[in-house]
């Protein structure tokens, strides 16, 4: 019985891997053919990625609404810059310790958040991510208000530039975020594949049903409130990490943004969430790309992303709720 | 002394416009089990159709009533074309559990929101704009003192209250209400008892949205008007709605004149910066202590 459990395990693993380096080598392809500008994108498509699969995890397979994953990625960013600033630690260091500190928050908003549902979750966290920000604030001396803490990704260490030579800063950038992203891919697809993600499906589908077969449902549910903390958190350090910790870095907005990849990839799948984020994140320069030649006033243009992803929103969630990636929902049940 | 009454009188005038904000949340939450986050951008997109008109010179009034309308159409068409196919897809995997259930239309609803705050940027432009009172908002003069207290307070809460009130006798002593009721109650045994539930169900989202546009064209006079404003709005009556008890209209007006007092202490005792957190903490311990909030009936779950 173990040693069947044991080469399952390995077959879980193997096949976690596989994605990850698939999508590595997928990202080192298309970031060499991009030029700068869609370089620094593509960084950010693997940041907020990280951040999507926290709600993915959360919402896709625990059925836990949260609008709140944006708070958790300002402890995240917060944590890391308070370290980088009044420490002086290396961002090597920082981010891990800035992932624990996202989970200890991950730890006190599930074990307060774990009897609510549906709609009251949803609220709260809104709550949670309205608030939270303006503690920067409340402790003016440490966290420096509006003004935020300026943070950046700094430079390649020696050994770095050469093996590979000089990276441009866009670069570097992608550089630093494609590790994390990888191990969050690696994680997540673990997850998914084990144990625990198939208690936290059965949560999700009834609770009743699930705790009757065993699952401790209070306890799980708090889990995944600290395991999607510790995705948001680092996405939220790496958020950081563009330039500026501030709570006008972690708008409620940015929550939203997360969800909205989510639901438009498709929920319940890591491939899903990946796709949702690249269209996040292009769907501005592609409009303006169509857009472009109609010479629509700013008024329009500024507004336009907002209001094509919104209804994407809409249009998915009445037509297609099953997302991008829904042709794989059966597979990844 | 002066500070105290101050406080008490914002809290009332505040407070009157949260427990309407709730009150249009419950109704839907009644009516259709869905808490509409999109409600107070329903009343964002008609208080603009509403200053709009004032500005091109029509008189304050058919403003008022128009917009009122116009939510009221809002809040039915939304019903009609996003959530009642939503409603009806209920058969699909992915709706196929209770949790799914919930969350999907509040996902929906966020959509919502967010197409009308971008409409309402592309048609009217980003910046605050004011949105007038139909009375002085000049304190009245008490022995030569002037009070926190303003004609336009007296209309908002005499105008919430008397909304109020014929919501509480529309339910009560109307057929329509009643069958409102029991769909709220129960959707299948009313459907099956001869109830167009359809209907009801876009009544009580009509309902919800004229009762937050009134909402809208009462709290603007004093926080301007831009497509974002009324979010925390919706924040906050959430909250109220919450405190008083998701399924209750009579607690929603007592959690939004007990949020507004919190809210308008906090703000005038200790800073407005803080006002957030102090509805996070309002909302965590009634959710901690009694989660049904003060009002809510007890929640059997079946299983």
């Amino acid at each position: 019985m173990r040693a069947v459990s044991k080469v399952k395990q390995h077959s879980i693993a193997r096949k976690s891997l596989r994605r990850t380096l698939f999508f590595i080598v997928l990202i080192l392809l298309a970031g060499s053919t991009f030029d700068a500008y869609n370089q620094a994108q593509l960084a950010l498509v693997l940041i907020l990625f990280i951040g999507v699969l926290s709600v993915t995890l959360l919402t896709g397979i625990s059925g836990q609404l949260s609008l709140g994953q944006g708070a958790l990625m300002a402890v995240g960013g917060y944590c890391m810059a308070l370290l980088i600033t009044n420490k002086g630690y290396s961002i090597w260091v920082a981010i891990p310790l800035a992932i624990v500190g996202a989970a200890i928050a991950g730890l006190l908003l599930g074990i307060s958040a774990a009897r609510l549902s549906g709609p009251y979750l949803a609220g709260t966290t809104l709550v949670i991510a309205l608030a939270i920000p303006t503690l920067s604030n409340r402790f003016m001396s440490v966290l420096k208000g509006d003004e935020g803490l300026p943070v950046d990704v700094g430079y390649p260490p020696n050994w770095f530039t050469k093996l590979f030579g000089e990276p441009s800063y866009e670069q570097w950038q992608l550089y630093v975020a494609l590790p994390f992203a990888a191990i969050a891919l690696f994680f997540a697809s673990n997850i998914l594949l084990s144990r625990t993600g198939r208690m936290w499906r059965a949560i999700r589908d009834n609770e009743t049903a699930a705790s009757l077969s065993g699952v401790n449902f209070s306890r799980q549910k708090i889990f995944v409130f600290v395991v999607s903390a510790t995705f948001a958190g680092l996405s939220g350090a790496l958020y950081g990490l563009r330039g500026l910790v501030g709570p006008s870095v972690y708008p409620v907005s940015l929550s939203l943004t997360l969800l909205t990849a989510a639901v438009l990839g498709g929920i319940r799948s890591i491939f899903g969430a990946f796709i949702g984020t690249v269209i996040v994140v292009f769907l501005p320069d592609w409009i303006e790309a169509v857009l472009g030649s109609f010479e629509l006033s700013e008024q329009v243009s500024n507004f336009m992303p907002a209001l094509i992803s919104s209804l994407l929103l809409i249009l998915t969630v009445v037509i297609n709720p099953a997302g991008v990636a829904g042709t794989h929902l059966h597979k990844h049940k | 002394m002066e500070t105290f009454l101050a406080a008490l009188f914002s809290g009332t005038s505040r407070g009157a416009i949260y427990a309407l904000v709730a009150l249009g949340l419950v109704i839907v939450w009644r009516g259709a089990g869905i808490v509409n986050f999109a409600q107070m951008g329903q009343a964002m997109f008609s208080t603009y159709i509403a200053s709009t008109m004032i500005t091109n010179g029509y008189s304050y009034w058919l403003g008022f009533i128009v917009a009122i309308l116009v939510g009221a159409a809002m809040g039915a068409l939304l019903d009609i074309l996003v959530m009642r196919p939503l409603s009806n897809k209920k058969k699909t995997e992915l709706l196929s559990s209770d949790s799914m259930r919930a969350a999907v239309p509040v996902i929906a609803s966020l959509g919502i929101l967010g197409v009308l705050q971008a409409l309402a940027g592309i048609i009217w432009a980003a910046e605050e704009r004011g949105f007038p009172a139909p009375y002085p908002q000049e304190g009245f003069t008490v022995a030569n003192n002037v009070m926190p207290f303003t004609s336009f307070d007296v209309f908002v809460i005499s105008i919430v209250l008397a909304t109020l009130l014929a919501t509480t006798l529309f339910f009560k002593k109307t057929g329509v209400g009643l069958a409102m009721r029991a769909t709220a109650l129960n959707a299948e045994v009313a459907r099956l008892s001869g109830i167009r539930t359809n209907f009801t169900r876009s009544l009580s989202w009509g309902f919800s949205g004229a009762a937050s546009s009134l909402a809208g064209l009462l709290i603007t006079p004093t926080s301007n008007l831009s497509p974002n404003t009324l979010d925390l709005v919706l924040i906050i009556g959430f909250t109220a709605a919450v405190v008083g008890g998701l399924d209750s209209p009579a607690g929603s007006v007592i959690g939004g004149f007990l949020v507004g007092m919190v809210i308008s202490f906090v703000s005038f005792y200790d800073t407005p910066e803080d006002v957030f957190l102090s509805i996070l903490s309002v909302l965590l311990l009634v959710l901690i202590i009694r989660p049904r909030g003060i009002f809510g009936a007890k929640d059997a779950r079946r299983v």
